[in-house]
């Protein structure tokens, strides 16, 4: 097990130094010139020429990354050349702001979703399963940017209930930092629900029909002892990876709940620093998020193994 | 046939004729700006209203569907043309060169794919093709991933090894005897990628970085359509329903024609009697 | 202690319902074991899922009782059915390897119906379960008890799976196929086990098997099922040695038998009838070679002292044996080529998989860790004539398979020499080995898995004759009708795919298949393994007959050990990678040499009850 760990974890530290360099030559290709960004786009060409040098780049795209991949790991992320300020505090203030909405959300996708697919599975073929998946299929196909719309126009416009957009930290009270986070969240979880519902169902189905499903029946096990102790375990180990991927698609989808919502997190910061072709900061957000990423896929992967003994416990015994 | 798959065809049918058939049929023109008739609610004239430039939403939707479905059918093209080789060969030769496939893979999914589409579309000026081109880049790892797996199941079945008894080259058994035997979970596959095709395609129209105005797609017009929210709710809720129904419909297809492949699904629960 | 009357069960499936169980009436006496025989598609798991009420949600129970001690159990209450199920009778299944459930422990798996149905503690329970593990002949139990279902091995989780069942101390036992999954040497191990059982504890037990060597050394009583119906019913040996029902007759004829030799079988043409629309009339007449006009006419159970027989020409067919049909099975004079040389000479062949590696560990200085390797071939050495069968028989592991595919270039080899037709091709490269390739074919076990099903049963047999120019493109279609005449499949199968036939029908396209490019060499890997008895018999009788007219030589894979020595010349046995004897038949089977043949061939149970096969 401990080989396990530290082989997954090794593999984690690989996939990031893959992810920088892939991050790092696209953003290298970038028609903006960082020069011209701090200069002005009218600056003249000798200015340029002296800054492009002063900032090292004119070197080999290699020297460069050897250069920004040392300061990252000193947690020097340099300087924001549009916003002209640091970029680390900056960074970390927006990635505290999204992981309390993602954090929220992915419990609550969690625990709705896991028990939506199994109370489907357990009535299956009746009308509530029909009706569960019946609504599975309308979140799939909603994306995220019109589930946003439609908790704008019905929490906000109609009800008056929730603020349309913006963020209070709690320091402003803790009603109206919680009043913020409502609809963003309402909307991830909409966006998100059905997969893990959708897969938690199949998965169950099959166990249900599983041989050994049945055999706990031929014990004359009450149904509920079945379920919940032949049943659900073995039941739930396919949906811990799909929540480690959803993890990942929810760190996708700030990216657009954040700009619908003018909520100031780690989405909008990407998206911003896109469209302002401010690369130092969009290199240093993406990697952030792809650690993120490899590190739910990480607890998953560990959570699954030490759920499946057939990882667990290697071999034979006698 | 399942009834999902009977649903499933006839809505997404219609809706790929209704938006293939747009400049015929379209009430209106999709591009005339016309101050008088702004921001009307749907009517008998203009069934879905007008616009902030008082272009009728109708036709926009129409001639908007052709882009968001083309944008679809393009990135899935994309995707199964790289991610279906890349699977092949991993799957079937193992190895370094799926070590080494599958490897790019994981990299590639460490990354969002909405971001990894944003990162891709930054590189160059906006345009709905470059979407195309990016989000079918971003689904190649799933296709790639899904294509070794049917094919290490596939080359594990004792016709390839018949067909290796025959002294078969690689490309006639990966070509003339696994391939025609992974289309099906494939298709099934690719049927689902083009729905997350549309969907991400139009995120990333929705956030600027695809179809350019005036021409839009469903995405951009809900985009524009944000700002009038409160004036013209309409604007918003005919291409989000629309977008809705299509892909309802591509994963209703999706489903049903999976349910027929897999005759394991069709078993019903055991229930004790 | 059970009676069953009357159970007809129908199951709803896509192409339309069918009737799985029509009529069924059965009882057992307390301390008694009736056994159920039938081939695949007779409705006999049916009975067994029916007996514990644990039907799947598609069938149907259309009519009939099944009392149990007395009681009727389908008047009880779904709770009631409970309360009996696991406690006064256990059910133990067919595969050990799935109905285990892999995430939770042995000893928890053994013990949890005391927990839920007696009363006991956790702790009470898991004591109890190491009782039971070593009562069903664990060693260790204390360790097996901690161990998950992956840890252990078939015979050993059969072995758990009983001591499951015998947890709540069960009036009743029903077994369906607890030993199919097994080797013969575990397989004679449980029998003994469940027969100690049975005595000790007075059980009363419901055996369903296919294999009637097993049920002649089991029970004490038969009912041998076809399509739904008990068409006989009667003491074993009874039975066994005198069976009445046309059906009986032939499917102990269709046996191979260890000592009977160089005749043909006998085989039962055709198939099961559709049980979605079963004939009026006898059920088996279809395919009965003594069938008359009045067999059209509904049949009944009759008895007669302890025996029941449901055909109406029974007394007419007392003492008439099965006919030997002609199914192709000519006999023809063998061509034996006379070569000087053998078609295949194979010299210390080995072959190692590399399965693992050892933690690192320090060699000197230098950190290491070492491959943990197993061969499936080691050493081994053998020698194929023209025209000869050599069998080649072992238990599931020791490596038969890998030695076929390594011996065809199909699995890379790691030393050794191969010889096929006198070219060494064991280190010629893939590209060089068309020659090989088609003097030396091969046949899989499992027919569904080597026919591709996506083309046509033409277009496959075609292949072969164009990959190796065998024919001009005009006479292509010529030779395909051939093959499939080699076989004794009607032409117009060309057009078929693989789905659209039966398994047999799938085995012979597979046999023509290896026979496309004329072979010197067939590796024939369990061609007859997935197969029913009655359809195996034709496919080992044409294996025999071409191998008699082409002088074709085989490598005869087998766990069966009857079926190798029925159509083998010689035989060689394998275990753990190692060949530990090879031999004429006869030496064989009458006086093998090495204590591990002994030990297999007296585990073979023998529908003749020559040997009651206790492992030595």
């Amino acid at each position: 097990m401990t080989a396990f760990i530290l082989r997954r974890l090794g593999f984690v530290v690989l996939v990031l130094v893959a992810v920088s360099m892939l991050v790092f030559t696209i953003t290298a290709l970038l028609p903006a010139n960082v020069a011209y960004l701090i200069l002005g786009s009218f600056a003249p060409p000798d200015q340029v020429k002296a800054l492009e040098l002063k900032l090292g780049l004119t070197d080999p795209i290699w020297q460069q990354y050897a250069r920004w991949a040392a300061g990252f790991l000193s947690g020097d992320l340099g300087e924001s050349p549009l916003m002209k300020r640091p970029i680390a505090p900056m960074l970390w203030e927006a990635v505290s702001r999204s992981l309390m909405l993602t954090g929220f959300s992915f419990v609550l996708i969690a625990l709705i979703g896991v028990g939506l697919g199994m109370l489907a599975a357990l009535r299956h073929g009746r009308a509530l399963d029909h009706g569960i998946s019946i609504a599975t299929y309308i979140g799939i196909a909603v994306p995220e940017f019109f589930w946003s719309i439609v908790v704008i126009i019905v929490f906000a416009s109609w009800l008056g209930w929730l603020p349309a957009s913006g963020y209070e930290p709690m320091s402003a009270g803790f009603w109206v930092w919680l009043t913020h986070l409502i609809a963003p969240t309402i909307t991830l979880v909409f966006g998100h629900l059905a997969h893990v519902s959708r897969l938690t169902r199949s998965s169950m189905i099959e166990v249900m029909q599983s041989p050994y499903v049945n055999a706990a029946r031929a014990k004359g096990l009450p149904e509920r002892v079945v379920v919940f102790h032949h049943a659900l375990r073995n039941a739930l180990l396919p949906t811990i990876t799909v929540l480690a991927l959803d993890f990942g698609r929810l760190m996708g989808g700030i990216v657009v709940v954040e700009t619908v919502f003018a909520y100031p997190g780690l989405g909008r910061l990407v998206v911003f620093s896109i469209q302002n072709r401010d690369l130092p900061t969009l290199q240093a957000a993406i990697l952030v998020v792809a650690a993120m990423y490899a590190l739910a896929n990480l607890v998953a992967d560990l959570l699954y193994a030490w759920l499946n003994p057939k990882i667990r416990f290697g071999g034979h015994v006698s | 046939m399942p009834l999902q798959l009977k649903a499933g065809l006839v809505i997404t049918g219609v809706i790929v004729l209704l938006s293939l058939l747009a400049p015929w049929i379209a009430p209106h023109p999709w591009d005339t700006i016309s101050m008088r008739t702004r921001f009307l609610a749907p009517n008998a004239t203009y069934w879905l209203g007008t616009d902030e430039y008082g272009r009728d939403v109708l036709s926009r939707l129409l001639m908007g569907g052709r882009l968001s479905l083309a944008m679809g059918a393009s990135a899935t093209f994309v995707s199964l043309a790289i991610g279906v080789p890349m699977g092949l060969a991993a799957g079937y030769f193992r190895g370094w060169v799926d070590e080494g496939l599958m490897r790019l893979a994981d990299v590639m999914m460490a990354i969002p794919p909405i971001m990894l589409g944003l990162l891709v579309l930054a590189v160059t000026p906006p345009a709905l093709w470059k979407t195309a081109v990016a989000v079918g880049f971003v689904y190649i790892p799933p296709i790639a991933r899904l294509t070794r797996s049917v094919t290490l199941s596939l080359a594990g079945e004792d016709f390839i090894q018949a067909a290796r008894a025959r002294a078969e080259s690689s490309s006639y058994i990966l070509f003339r005897e696994i391939l025609p035997n992974a289309w099906p979970p494939l298709i099934v596959e690719a049927s689902l990628r083009v729905t997350y095709a549309i969907l991400l395609g139009s995120a990333l129209s929705f956030l600027g970085l695809g179809a350019q105005p005036p021409s839009s797609d469903w995405g951009l017009m809900i985009a524009e359509a944000r700002s009038f929210l409160d004036r013209a709710p309409w604007l918003a809720l005919a291409p989000g329903l629309a977008m809705c129904l299509l892909v309802i419909g591509i994963n209703l297809i999706g489903d049903g024609a999976r349910e027929r492949l897999d005759p394991r699904l069709k078993a019903r629960v055991g229930k004790v009697s | 202690m059970i009676r069953v009357e009357d159970l007809t069960i129908r199951y709803r499936t896509p192409g339309g319902e069918i009737e799985a169980l029509t009529s069924v009436s059965f009882s057992i006496a307390r301390g008694s074991t009736l056994a159920l025989v039938g081939e695949s598609g007779s409705g006999k798991s049916t009975v067994a899922l029916a007996a514990m009420g644990i039907l799947p949600g598609e069938a149907r129970i259309a009519s009939g009782k099944i009392l149990f001690d007395g009681e009727d159990l389908m008047a009880l209450s779904a709770e009631a059915r409970r309360e009996i199920r696991g406690s006064r009778m256990g059910l133990v299944f067919q595969d050990p390897f799935s109905v285990l459930n892999p995430s939770l422990k042995i000893g928890e798996q053994v013990g949890e119906g005391l927990v839920h149905k007696r009363g006991y503690t956790p702790k009470q329970a898991l004591v109890r379960a190491i009782e039971l593990l070593d009562e069903v002949g664990i060693r260790q139990p204390e360790v097996v008890a901690e161990a998950y279902p992956h840890q252990l091995s078939g015979g050993m989780r059969q072995r758990a799976l009983i001591a499951g069942a015998l947890a709540s101390e069960p009036e009743l036992l029903i077994l369906d196929e607890p030993t199919t999954a097994l080797d013969v040497t575990i397989e004679a191990q449980i029998l003994e086990l469940l027969e100690t059982l049975r005595a000790r504890r007075n059980l009363t037990m419901l055996f369903i098997s296919h294999n009637l060597g097993v049920v002649r050394r089991i029970a004490d009583e038969a009912a041998v099922l076809y399509a739904g119906e008990i068409v006989e019913r009667g003491p074993t040996v009874a039975l066994l040695s005198n069976p009445t029902h046309p059906y009986s007759k032939g499917l102990l004829a269709a046996i191979p038998r260890i000592g009977e030799r160089k005749t043909r079988l006998a085989s039962i043409p055709g198939r099961l009838p559709d049980l979605r629309t079963p004939p009026q009339g006898c059920r088996f007449a279809s395919r009965c070679p003594f069938a008359q006009p009045q067999c059209a006419a509904s049949q009944t159970l009759m008895e007669s002292g302890a025996r029941a027989v449901r055909c109406g020409r029974a007394d007419a067919l007392v003492g008439v044996p099965w006919p030997h049909l002609d199914d192709g099975a000519g006999v023809s004079e063998p061509v034996r080529r006379t070569t000087a040389e053998p078609v295949v000479m194979v010299e210390n062949l080995t072959k190692t998989f590399t399965i693992g590696h050892a933690p690192w560990a320090f060699e000197g200085w230098r950190p290491t860790r070492k491959p943990i390797c197993i061969s499936p071939v080691n050493g081994i050495s053998l020698e194929i004539a023209a025209g000869e069968a050599l069998g080649l028989v072992g238990e599931s592991g020791s490596g038969k398979t890998t030695l076929g595919r390594t011996i065809l270039r199909l699995i890379e080899l790691e030393s050794g020499t191969i010889r096929i037709a006198g070219e060494d091709v064991s280190h010629l490269p893939q590209s060089a080995l068309e020659p090989m390739r088609r003097a030396a074919q091969i046949v899989f076990q499992n027919p569904d898995s080597s026919l591709n099903p996506r083309k046509t049963i033409g277009d496959l047999l075609a292949r072969p004759l164009v990959r190796f120019g065998l024919a001009p493109a005009a006479e292509v279609p010529a030779r395909v009708k051939a093959l499939l005449d080699l076989v004794r499949l009607p032409a117009h199968y060309q057009d078929r795919y693989a789905h659209q036939m039966s398994g047999g029908e799938k085995q012979r396209v597979g046999i023509a298949l290896a026979l496309a490019t004329e072979p010197r060499f067939i590796v024939c890997d369990e061609p007859v393994s997935a197969l029913d008895v009655s359809v195996q018999a034709a496919i080992i009788n044409l294996l025999a007959d071409l191998k008699d007219r082409l002088g074709v030589a085989y490598l005869f894979i087998s766990h069966d050990i009857s079926v190798v020595a029925h159509l083998c010349d010689r035989i060689a046995v394998m275990r753990h990678g190692e060949m530990v004897e090879i031999g004429p038949v006869d030496e064989i089977i009458e006086r093998p040499k090495h204590a591990y043949t002994r030990k297999l061939v007296a585990a073979v149970p023998r529908v003749d009850g020559v040997s009651g096969g206790h492992p030595a």
